[in-house]
């Protein structure tokens, strides 16, 4: 995704209220991060678990929070996003890089790449992939989701 | 002492800070002897008791919060330790009830006993303390009451044959009372 989309996604929820994303790196949308450590709303934590923790924490105290990983730390995040997120009904939305969506990507990407549409599935995490055209739309539905109490994931495609 | 006496006390002597505590006997115990509104109990999701504590505490700065975790607990998550020490939120009050196991699940050992996790958490930044008495803790937990955290509070406690009941509110019931409650 283009450098510009990134930095305007990062301040499509800073307009919404957003003052804490938090979250491991991912090179997928690494400007989306570059951007946000340059505002100082940006929380990396030693693991994704972690991030949703954090971010649990800060939807408790009534503020809107963002996870962001890449997809091999969104397997890790499985047991948490079912036993803490989605038992509480804690409103959180996470931004996941999609490594191994092109065949050709690095060789431990491609496995959890696979998968990724399953397990998502599998949790019954709503979902939409968002694209140059339609961020707008799909960062806004999220928004949406997350005013009404549901938890929801945005998915950025490595295609490089 | 046993765990649940030293819940108990520090339940008490903390008033109605809001508590973050960590799953199985620690959220049991603190439900059976001291259940309040301020009390998030965090049922699942094992290590996350003080990633879940650090997100209030940044956003409620004016509210000390404590965090009530277990040795199995943190030793899953130290890179709690990391965020939180890197962080420096003034009003986090991180407590480790241990007893050298996982005894929610059968008393199996965890290797609390063979490293020494104060200095770990002294290490990044936490003002450490470690007491192993009713008395001690007691006089502990009034010494901390309005000191600048982070602070790190190592409870020793001993096994015990008495269960407690299980929370018996639904997550998104305790979820809605503790939010409304800060």
């Amino acid at each position: 995704m283009k450098k510009n989309t990134q930095r305007k996604i990062f301040d499509f929820f800073v307009k919404k209220g957003f003052n804490d994303f938090i979250g491991v790196p991912d090179s997928t949308f690494s400007e989306f991060i570059r951007h946000g450590l340059k505002k100082n709303k940006i929380i990396i934590t030693t693991r994704e678990e972690e991030a949703i923790g954090v971010a649990t924490g800060i939807s408790l105290a009534r503020n809107f929070s963002l996870v962001f990983m890449q997809n091999a730390g969104f397997a890790n995040t499985l047991s948490t996003i079912a036993s803490l997120v989605q038992l509480y009904q804690i409103p959180i939305i996470f931004l996941i890089g999609w490594r191994g969506y092109l065949k050709t990507d690095a060789p431990e990407h491609i496995k959890i790449g696979q998968i990724q549409p399953k397990l998502l599935k599998a949790l019954s995490l709503e979902t939409r992939i968002i694209s140059e055209k339609n961020w707008r739309k799909n960062c806004q539905w999220a928004f949406n989701k997350i005013t009404h109490n549901r938890p929801c994931a945005l998915i950025i495609r490595r295609e490089t | 002492m046993i765990r649940k006496d030293a819940i108990k006390i520090t339940s008490k002597l903390v008033g109605d800070a809001p508590i973050i505590s960590a799953n199985g006997f620690i959220s049991r115990d603190l439900f059976e002897v001291n259940d309040k509104n301020s009390n998030f109990y965090m049922i699942g999701s094992m290590g996350l008791a003080s990633s879940i504590g650090l997100g209030i505490a940044l956003k409620k700065t004016k509210k000390k919060l404590y965090i009530f975790d277990g040795d199995g607990n943190i030793m899953m998550n130290l890179g709690t330790l990391v965020t939180i020490g890197s962080l420096k939120p003034k009003n986090l009050v991180h407590v480790v009830f241990d007893n050298n196991s996982h005894e929610s699940t059968g008393g199996q050992p965890t290797n609390s006993k063979n490293i020494k996790i104060d200095n770990i958490a002294n290490e990044t930044n936490f003002k450490t303390f470690q007491v192993n008495t009713k008395d001690e803790l007691e006089k502990t937990l009034k010494k901390i009451k309005n000191m600048a955290g982070p602070i790190f509070l190592l409870i020793k406690v001993s096994k015990s044959k008495r269960v407690s009941k299980r929370v018996s509110i639904t997550p998104t019931q305790i979820k809605t009372r503790f939010m409304n409650s800060l």
